[in-house]
């Protein structure tokens, strides 16, 4: 038996086998992502040697936060600029296996994380399931299989025909994992979820861009130098010598340099009317843009970031 | 005896201390989970873990990304333990877009962007005259988007 034959990267047996009984097609995916743990590598964690340095960066840093657009709504923002869904481009379920180190574990759970997003944004049901199973084996390995376990992949089968209830779900468990994170000292694990999750939703926009573009959607790609510079900031945050988080930097800024120009632009006065009841801000910054060069520099870019995350 | 009761009282006291700030944590999760998503809808929620332990006098803040054409929630939770805190939301320039003052106190403010823009949340937990106590609660930060 073919245990891939119901991979998203076998998009026509995904869309003709709708009627499959789902939990055939979830339990075979989860075989493929199963098998035995790997020995894993330790991402750099805290030792008490280290425990003033912490205390100093949780004094500087506690109470300010970082707010990096979230998949989701990437992924809400794509479908809306007018994107369609290409299950193609997305990381291979295979791939999990190989993720053996805490670093590369915590980025593809961000990867997966996007690619689920995606794929549940645009209702393609059979692969949010897939990459479940494979973000939640990850959650295993980082040891955050206690708000992402398997109560929440029963929570999302059932709704599987909800696909309003199937995106909160998908939402609560990443904000859990995120806080769990957080709340347990692990946010260099935290960050590098986030900045894998950030990546996958800036490749998927280059690549639907390459059949898809539109002036809509290349204002969302422009757009993405905001929570760039946010991200940055939470990765300079750390003042940790950690390998991964500084390889991340350095590829973050080798984006950034990218979209240069986007950040010059001078803010207009901010406005504030109501429309229906609800405040409209206007103002601010003007509409961002990007040249062709520009846009295929960064596709490239990212691609060959990502490509390193993933493989 | 003395000598060595004092490190491993010390060595307890951290270790009790630690598992009451990680259970004060989880404890801010489970509070922005249960009693300040629900106030969220119908904007989806963002995702994003916002939430700290403050005290009164002290501050938190974070910067927002609006896209254009998107509406917005922006809600700031706080445990009663605190009381009603003090809020704004205000752009690059430190203008005011929104204000809410404990007194008078307004926990949401819903937004649409006519243009993308970034600007800044920031929250302060009014101190309470001279008392010996010092209550810290969870307050969050909290963003929802109209899909």
């Amino acid at each position: 038996m073919d245990l891939y034959a119901n991979s998203p990267h076998n998009p026509m047996t995904a869309m003709r086998s709708n009627n499959w009984p789902m939990l055939l097609a979830f339990l075979a995916v989860f075989s493929a992502c199963g098998g035995e743990q790997p020995q894993q590598d330790q991402l750099q964690v805290e030792n008490s040697e280290d425990s003033a340095l912490v205390a100093d960066r949780m004094k500087k840093t506690k109470n300010i936060f970082y707010n990096i657009p979230s998949p989701m709504e990437t992924a809400s923002l794509l479908k809306k600029a007018g994107a369609s869904y290409n299950g193609k481009i997305l990381n291979d379920v295979k791939n999990v296996d190989k993720y053996t180190a805490a670093s590369k574990q915590a980025l593809n759970l961000g990867i997966y994380g996007a690619d689920l997003s995606y794929a549940s944004v645009f209702k393609h049901t059979q692969e949010s399931m897939f990459y479940t199973s494979c973000s939640k084996k990850l959650a295993d390995r980082l040891g955050v299989s206690s708000v992402f376990n398997d109560s929440t992949l029963e929570a999302m089968e059932r709704s599987q025909n909800d696909r309003d209830a199937l995106l909160d779900i998908i939402s609560e468990t990443y904000w859990n994992v995120d806080g769990y994170l957080k709340e347990n000292g692990r946010d260099n694990i935290s960050a590098l979820m986030i900045a894998g999750g950030w990546v996958e939703g800036l490749y998927i926009a280059t690549q639907v861009a390459r059949t898809n573009d539109s002036p809509e959607l290349r204002q969302r790609i422009a757009e993405q130098h905001y929570s760039l510079k946010d991200l940055l900031d939470l990765i300079a945050s750390y003042e940790v010598d950690e390998p991964a988080l500084n390889g991340v930097k350095s590829d973050l800024e080798a984006i950034a340099a990218l979209f240069s120009g986007e950040e010059a632009t001078t803010a207009k006065e901010t406005t504030v009317s109501t429309e229906g009841g609800v405040a409209v801000v206007g103002g601010g910054n003007a509409q961002s843009t990007l040249t062709d060069d520009q846009l295929t520099a960064i596709r490239d870019k990212v691609a060959a970031i990502r490509n390193t995350y993933i493989n | 005896m003395r000598n060595v009761r004092t490190p491993f009282a010390s060595t307890l006291l951290a270790g009790a201390l630690f598992l009451v700030a990680a259970g004060a944590s989880a404890q801010c999760r489970s509070f922005a989970k249960n009693k300040c998503v629900p106030e969220l809808a119908p904007y989806k929620f963002n995702e994003s873990f916002n939430a700290a332990q403050l005290a009164p006098g002290e501050e938190a803040e974070v910067n927002l990304t609006f896209f254009s054409g998107q509406e917005y929630r922006v809600m700031v939770c706080s445990h009663p333990i605190l009381g009603e805190v003090n809020w704004k939301l205000v752009d690059a320039n430190n203008k005011i877009i929104f204000e809410s003052l404990a007194d008078e106190p307004k926990h949401h403010f819903d937004l649409k962007a006519a243009s993308t823009m970034q600007m800044r949340v920031v929250v302060w937990v009014p101190t309470k005259g001279k008392s010996d106590m010092v209550h810290v609660g969870c307050v969050a930060i909290m963003v929802g988007f109209k899909e």
